[in-house]
């Protein structure tokens, strides 16, 4: 919600003052412009953010890597917001360790909007995880602990405690 | 510290399970440090080291910014596991410097450098000869963390308890006990070396965390 487009805004370095508003049942928020209706949806509101910020580098570079940061934004709204019982939760988490074996970020080598959207959107679940469940979504722990520390993401959010010593180790 | 000897198979898997949960060698950007280790890998590792070769292909893509990544490039010993060391063959310097000087240096800015690779590689030589792990003493400890009432979130006390880190300690399995009134304590095993790591540290550690914690008792000491 707007909350989170705000802790966007502080990330981007963006001085603020944007005006938001909330549209429907769902709340889907609504950024008000200059000229004309407003922006409407969550990503659409974020992807101008981060060009209003001029880091359209956050986005992706190649157009594969575009494709991602897409992708996942999508997941994000789809999945992540909109699922909410234990097995979604499980799914995604499934998902996510999967596709992060072989990548240090969502889109691969380099920091995006991706990673931060789903860092925010997945905080909640992190926070509650086990000291088991965390060493079972190995590469979910490594990417989020990694995304935590990167400059400015967290703010006011809590640390996420990950355990060096790794106990389960069968699990790979 | 180190990975063994990189340019085996064993060293490979070493630091692959380094990078299980580490996006780098060292702090949360790309340094130097990644670079060293880099440089002492000869060819990407194989597909299932899937976490060394995440990082390889990761730092691969830093190629061109090498140079001006954060940090100085240390010997491989200074990275890694604080428990095994670097057995990498010759190749990590280019300086000509390395060689055991028997003598000693006349170089007084190369010196601390070199006399400390000279005595890591005299260790190296020394455990290689011998061939024998000294012997250890350790125990097998099980200990009883209890909370303050039913309503203690024992998943968060078990998350302090592993917090705990130590030379010597290694923690073990865990499973919740009940006591009694909806109440349950925290059963942990663990492993200590016993002239590094003694229950009255233990205890203070684990009492310390006096928003969770009630108390503290063994329940089971064994020497292994």
């Amino acid at each position: 919600g707007p909350e989170e487009l705000a802790l966007l805004e502080r990330l981007l370095g963006l001085p603020g003052g944007n005006k938001y508003g909330a549209q429907g049942e769902r709340k889907v928020p609504v950024l008000q412009t200059n000229n004309g209706p407003g922006l409407t949806g969550f990503m659409t509101i974020a992807a101008h953010l981060v060009k209003q910020a001029k880091k359209d580098q956050l986005l992706g570079s190649t157009a594969e890597e575009k494709a991602v940061v897409q992708q996942w934004l999508e997941y994000r709204v789809t999945r992540v917001d909109g699922g909410s019982s234990k097995e979604d939760t499980t799914t995604i988490l499934k998902d996510l360790n999967t596709h992060l074996e072989d990548k240090v970020y969502l889109a691969g080598n380099i920091f995006t909007l991706a990673d931060i959207l789903m860092y925010y959107g997945l905080h909640h679940v992190m926070v509650d995880l086990t000291v088991q469940e965390k060493e079972k979504y190995l590469n979910v722990s490594r990417w989020f602990n990694h995304i935590q520390h990167y400059p400015g993401v967290r703010q006011h959010l809590s640390n996420v405690i990950f355990i060096k010593n790794r106990l389960y180790t069968n699990v790979h | 510290m180190g990975f063994g000897d990189l340019k085996s198979a064993a060293g490979l898997r070493v630091l692959n399970d380094f990078l299980a949960d580490r996006s780098y060698i060292e702090g949360y950007v790309p340094s130097q440090a990644d670079i060293a280790v880099f440089e002492a890998i000869d060819a990407p590792p194989p597909a299932e080291l899937f976490h060394a070769l995440r990082w390889y292909n990761h730092i691969k893509s830093y190629e061109k910014e090498k140079a001006s990544l954060p940090g100085v490039k240390k010997a491989l010993g200074k990275y890694g596991p604080a428990d095994v060391e670097d057995t990498t063959g010759a190749a990590t310097d280019s300086k000509d410097d390395d060689d055991i000087d028997l003598f000693g240096s006349d170089d007084e800015e190369e010196s601390e450098e070199a006399k400390k690779l000279r005595e890591e590689r005299l260790a190296q030589y020394e455990s290689k000869k011998s061939k024998k792990p000294a012997v250890v003493a350790k125990s097998s400890i099980l200990l009883d963390v209890k909370p303050w009432d039913d309503e203690t979130d024992m998943a968060k006390l078990e998350e302090c308890v592993r917090s705990i880190q130590a030379d010597g300690l290694v923690w073990g399995s865990s499973k919740l006990v009940p006591v009694g009134y909806g109440i349950k304590k925290l059963q942990i095993q663990c492993v200590v070396e016993d002239d590094k790591v003694g229950t009255d540290m233990l205890e203070e550690r684990i009492t310390a965390f006096e928003d969770y914690v009630q108390s503290m008792d063994v329940a089971a000491f064994n020497k292994i």
